[in-house]
């Protein structure tokens, strides 16, 4: 470990969920790690760590990103969100509901990331139909639900009971 | 945490990202979108002395311009910006249609198009569509300014004519063909690409075809352009005949890997099918991209 020992930390200021937090961070860490191990924010989980899977999705300044592929010095001056945000009081948020009632978790590993992937589609105000919305999605993987129950929740939301 | 150790330089200027680079004698790598970058790093298949974040220099690389005919794709455009610009939607529906095959959504919020060129992954999209279209790369180093073209600038797998301490500025198009279309088979959605295809031709009143460019990827270790195939195409009307001699011609350009994904036959066996397909949906329809 005696190469770390020289390393240069870097001092960045990130609003996290509303709360404005200053750390000192290697540049080797990633966010998603920046998250879990430094602010003890274990909702945004690590699956593969190579931007293949999908499961630390966040949104940084509103736009979903995969955490593992953002180092943490590039948080400096960012706003994060995190799967811990959508839930108010106790009160689960109209998707996390949503996944629930359809089906749309099983292990729930993936929720979170599903979570952040369609909270962005839904605050970006674009109209999409399901084979839009099964495109948008498919940055995360999710080996329990064959998907559809994820498809029908996003939907729902996004586009009412009607459908 | 996974990367070797490494310097984090986040410059305030081209100029200064150019110095960085230079000072750590070719050891240095650029960090755009990230998304190949820092895998690379995790795999430790890149252990530079430094990374030099750009991501600052919004006001420098962060511009689509369109200047007359010319349209130039600033160094820090991500995939989904271009996607939703209506200057690309315009002027180059070819690569439109290409982003939209790369990634997935998050990777497309933070990847940048001239990140991809920079990579020069042997399947890129982006580096098939450049080529294709003849775009220009600009690249800024401690000597100025260079503008190279994208025909000659892949020159192997991940590999590419930039010097160590040059960065990609932007990727400039010129005009283009009126037609266009972008064909890709991938084992899954969202992987690297077996076979990808571009082609693009300007139809003639009478029936015959010009300026006509085919454009291949994974079919070998850089990108590469179907001279023989689009020379066959070139001042012709597209009969099936000529159709099928351009897809089997193609194939003389082509020398294609064995990897994990596909055998080299199976590739070889895809190309003309697909090719003449493409082709085809140029003369049916009058799509864009």
């Amino acid at each position: 470990m005696d190469e770390l020992a020289t390393e240069e930390l870097v001092e960045i200021t990130v609003t996290v969920n509303g709360t404005v937090h200053r750390e000192r961070v290697s540049p080797r860490m990633h966010a998603a790690d920046f998250l879990r191990q430094r602010l003890g924010l274990t909702g945004t989980h690590i699956g593969c760590e190579q931007g293949v899977c999908g499961m630390c999705t966040v949104l940084l300044d509103g736009e979903a990103v995969k955490g593992c592929l953002l180092l943490a010095p590039q948080l400096d001056g960012r706003e994060l969100r995190t799967v811990e945000s959508l839930a108010q009081g106790g009160e689960l948020a109209p998707l996390q509901q949503a996944f629930k009632d359809c089906g749309g978790l099983q292990c729930g590993f993936c929720t979170p990331g599903f979570l952040m992937t369609a909270t962005a589609l839904r605050e970006s105000g674009r109209r999409l139909d399901r084979e839009q919305i099964r495109e948008e999605l498919s940055g995360v993987l999710c080996r329990c639900t064959g998907y559809d129950g994820i498809l029908t929740a996003v939907d729902r939301v996004l586009n009412g009971e009607q459908r | 945490m996974k990367p070797a150790p490494f310097e984090y330089v986040r410059p305030s200027s081209v100029a200064e990202a150019v110095a960085t680079l230079e000072a750590h004698g070719g050891m240095a790598r650029v960090l755009a979108g990230g998304q190949s970058l820092v895998p690379m790093l995790g795999m430790r298949l890149m252990r530079p002395s430094a990374v030099v974040d750009i991501n600052g220099l919004d006001a420098e690389l962060g511009q689509i311009e369109a200047r007359g005919a010319e349209t130039t794709i600033g160094a820090l455009v991500r995939y989904s910006e271009a996607e939703a610009s209506p200057v690309i939607a315009e002027r180059l529906p070819l690569l439109r249609t290409a982003i939209r095959y790369i990634g997935d959504r998050q990777v497309r919020n933070r990847g940048t198009l001239c990140g991809a060129v920079a990579q020069s992954d042997p399947t890129g999209e982006v580096a098939l569509v450049a080529l294709t279209l003849g775009a220009t790369v600009v690249a800024q180093g401690p000597g100025g300014v260079r503008e190279l073209a994208a025909d000659g600038f892949f020159v192997g797998s991940y590999a590419n004519a930039l010097a160590p301490e040059e960065m990609i500025t932007g990727l400039r198009f010129g005009v283009v063909p009126a037609r266009g279309a972008f064909f890709e088979r991938g084992r899954k959605h969202n992987d690297f690409a077996l076979l990808s295809l571009a082609v693009a031709a300007t139809p003639e009143p009478d029936g015959s075809w010009r300026d006509v460019r085919v454009g291949m990827g994974g079919i070998n270790d850089t990108p590469v352009l179907a001279r023989a195939a689009a020379a066959r195409l070139e001042g012709q009307r597209w009969d099936e005949a000529a159709l099928a001699e351009a897809a089997q011609l193609a194939l003389e350009d082509a020398d294609p890997p064995e990897d994990v994904r596909a055998s080299a036959e199976y590739r070889a066996h895809l190309l003309p099918i697909h090719l003449r397909r493409l082709l085809l949906s140029l003369v049916e329809e009058p799509r864009h991209g």
